[in-house]
């Protein structure tokens, strides 16, 4: 960018300091302000996301074709007959964007600490493939994670509270069982997990995978789901494709969910967040293009002796408008500056180290995915990106109208002063 | 004057209402046969037959009743779940345990779920009641059934404030001798849950009652729950006390 129409716009920046920095300003604290709101929708997107497939649910979970929505104990992965487990779990870790799988079952059933009974989920888990999937289990409020074996489990935070229970305790855990028995027996509490999810961790007693299958009387070939981790939450969609060719052949259908089709209703969430992005940008430049194109027309109108002499001195109308352009885009530029310089750090400080914003309200569930009262913005370079083509774009079409005014004023009679 | 009209009036009514009368009063029919298989009190054994998609299942049972708050129902058989009992005292219902020795109370969340595996609901056992307590009973059909047999059906819609399970039922009984052939249960839409059917009718205590039910839930045509009674007496010596947790939970 060079030239002497350039320069020219450049200068003109310097006539009245502050107003150009009133200006500047505005677009600025547009800018930051875009910046910001985009980043803690993209931060609240991320982690209601982060929680919803990495908490409790994987960001892939592989059933038996039957088993959504019903959840019936029968239908379970190759159906009767079982599966090879550690086969397919092999399988599942072989694609290059697999980080962890993880095998469950499931069984629905009463647990009672004597005086008190609520109706749980048993879910069945391998503890150590567990804890590499999800967090739910690590850290546990309390306690140490049940031994295979040893008729053990870990309890919800909110179940113990309803069962007046604590660790060292002793449940009985009542289940329909796979042969029509009421299957019973009596478990100890080694520890007492939190998710944050009140629903989740009323209702859900967890113990090792053997135990439940023992239990329930299911062989242990017989689990209802693998859930598997991914190494980008967003690419789980082509994963759990890609994974559906692998493992597809088997004799008894299976279905390999994304998140998104798990949760779908947060999945819609985010698009709308993301959409909302873009609203964002439309309505702060909006704004901020009227204060633009008023300061370009008072300083337009200010110069318009100068003006009429560049025309009659010889200059283009178009070179006029460029000139004016160019003092717009000098604008913007400074804007821009000032806004990244602001935006820039605040942004890290955001994402770094995130305020807490506890004092004000609690822990928050949206779509059975938690959110934790935390302003940790999220990255969405693409929308940064636009916000600032959005800022330059802003400073030029408001600078257009006064430019052409510019270009047309009449010569003669200006500087006759009429 | 005032006491002539009111007189006037109460004849005329009666001669409306007397010739109903001396047809059918489904209401007395209904009572008259809950009376019967009922009883006041009742001690009996039986097999419950469990057949369903994935497993078929058979348990011998003792079952107490007395009224229709108390009841109590012990496993004898199969030999794993021997002692296993349920205790049904007004509106609760409690299971013993014997592998574990302790006794749950069965949360109202659970009501709905299945009893001992059967197509019996908890809510089966809590909501029993008398039928002319709870419902308000029409005549819907007095003439042959598809196999002559001269049968009344009657449909029995729930009264406004009763606390029960169904949104109708409709009850077939055999008019020579008031046993129950067939029952269908509704929901609040009207679609058919489940149909039970009595058969074998065979003399228990002095009383001819059905000695076989079978449950068939609508949605699943090829699972039934089958009930054999193999002794049955009634107005046995009973007191409410009987049906305490400390009974329950005393192993046989």
């Amino acid at each position: 960018m060079t030239g002497p129409w350039w320069r020219i716009g450049w200068r003109n920046l310097g006539r009245n300091r502050k107003r150009t920095a009133l200006t500047a300003l505005g677009l600025a604290v547009g800018y930051i302000a875009v910046v910001f709101m985009v980043g803690w929708a993209e931060g609240i997107s991320a982690e209601l996301i982060e929680n919803a497939t990495s908490l409790v649910s994987g960001q892939i979970e592989i059933h038996d074709e039957e088993y959504r929505p019903e959840r019936s104990l029968y239908d379970t992965i190759g159906g009767r007959e079982g599966t090879d487990v550690e086969a397919l779990l092999r399988d599942i870790a072989a694609d290059e964007a697999v980080v962890a799988a993880a095998p469950r079952a499931y069984a629905g059933g009463l647990v009672s600490s004597g005086e008190a009974t609520s109706a749980g989920s048993l879910m069945g888990i391998d503890p150590e493939r567990e804890v590499a999937l999800t967090r739910f289990l690590d850290p546990l409020v309390e306690g140490r994670l049940p031994v295979p074996g040893a008729y053990e489990l870990v309890v919800g935070e909110e179940m113990a509270r309803q069962l007046e229970v604590a660790v060292g305790d002793e449940l009985v855990v009542v289940a329909s069982a796979a042969d029509g028995s009421m299957a019973n027996d009596l478990y100890t509490i080694t520890g007492i997990y939190s998710t944050g999810l009140v629903e989740f961790d009323a209702a859900t007693a967890v113990m090792p995978l053997a135990d439940l299958q023992t239990l329930v009387v299911l062989d242990p070939g017989r689990i209802h789901e693998i859930a598997v981790a991914t190494a980008d939450p967003a690419a789980s969609g082509a994963t759990a494709e890609r994974l559906a060719a692998t493992l597809g052949a088997g004799e008894r259908a299976i279905a390999i969910a994304p998140w998104a089709e798990l949760n779908p209703v947060l999945a819609e969430y985010i698009a709308l967040a993301d959409s909302l992005y873009w609203i964002f940008i439309v309505v702060i430049f909006a704004i901020a293009s009227f204060g633009i194109a008023n300061t370009m027309l008072m300083a337009t109108f200010e110069r318009r002796r100068e003006f009429a002499v560049m025309l009659a001195l010889g200059s283009s109308p178009g070179s006029i408008v460029g000139s004016v352009l160019y003092e717009a885009m000098a604008i913007g530029l400074v804007s821009l500056a000032l806004g990244a310089a602001v935006a820039g750090p605040l942004m890290v400080w955001f994402y770094a180290a995130p305020p807490s914003l506890e004092w004000l309200y609690g822990n928050v569930t949206l779509q059975g995915a938690l959110l934790t009262p935390t302003m940790r913005v999220g990255i969405n370079v693409p929308a940064w990106t636009w916000a600032t083509v959005g800022l330059i774009l802003t400073a030029l079409i408001a600078a257009f109208y006064p430019a052409v005014r510019a270009a047309r004023v009449p010569p003669a009679d200006t500087l006759s002063g009429l | 004057m005032r006491s002539t009209i009111i007189a006037l009036t109460a004849t005329a009514l009666l001669a409306a209402a007397a010739p109903a009368a001396a047809q059918v009063d489904p209401l007395e029919i209904i009572d008259r046969v809950d009376r019967l298989l009922r009883g006041d009190s009742s001690r009996g054994v039986a097999t419950m037959e469990v057949v369903t998609e994935h497993w078929e299942r058979q348990m011998t049972m003792e079952i107490w009743s007395l009224g229709t708050d108390y009841s109590l129902v012990r496993l004898r058989a199969p030999q794993k779940e021997a002692g296993t009992a349920t205790l049904k005292a007004e509106a609760d219902i409690w299971n013993y345990l014997p592998k574990v020795d302790r006794t749950i109370k069965v949360p109202a969340s659970m009501m709905g779920g299945a009893w001992m595996g059967s197509h019996f609901t908890n809510d089966d056992l809590v909501k029993e009641s008398r039928l002319v307590e709870d419902y308000d009973i029409e005549l819907a059909f007095d003439g042959e059934d598809p196999d002559g047999v001269a049968v009344w059906e009657f449909r029995l819609t729930p009264k406004p404030d009763a606390a029960v399970v169904w949104g109708s039922i409709e009850y077939r009984i055999r008019q020579s001798d008031d046993m129950p052939l067939w029952t269908g249960f509704y929901d609040e839409d009207g679609e058919l849950v489940r149909t039970m059917e009595h058969g074998e009718f065979t003399e228990f205590g002095g009383r001819t009652v059905p000695g076989v039910m079978d449950v068939y839930p609508a949605d699943k045509p090829d699972e039934r729950t089958t009930i054999r009674y193999e002794e049955l007496e009634f107005d046995v010596d009973l007191e409410p006390a009987f049906f305490s947790l400390r009974s329950l939970q005393r192993r046989r």
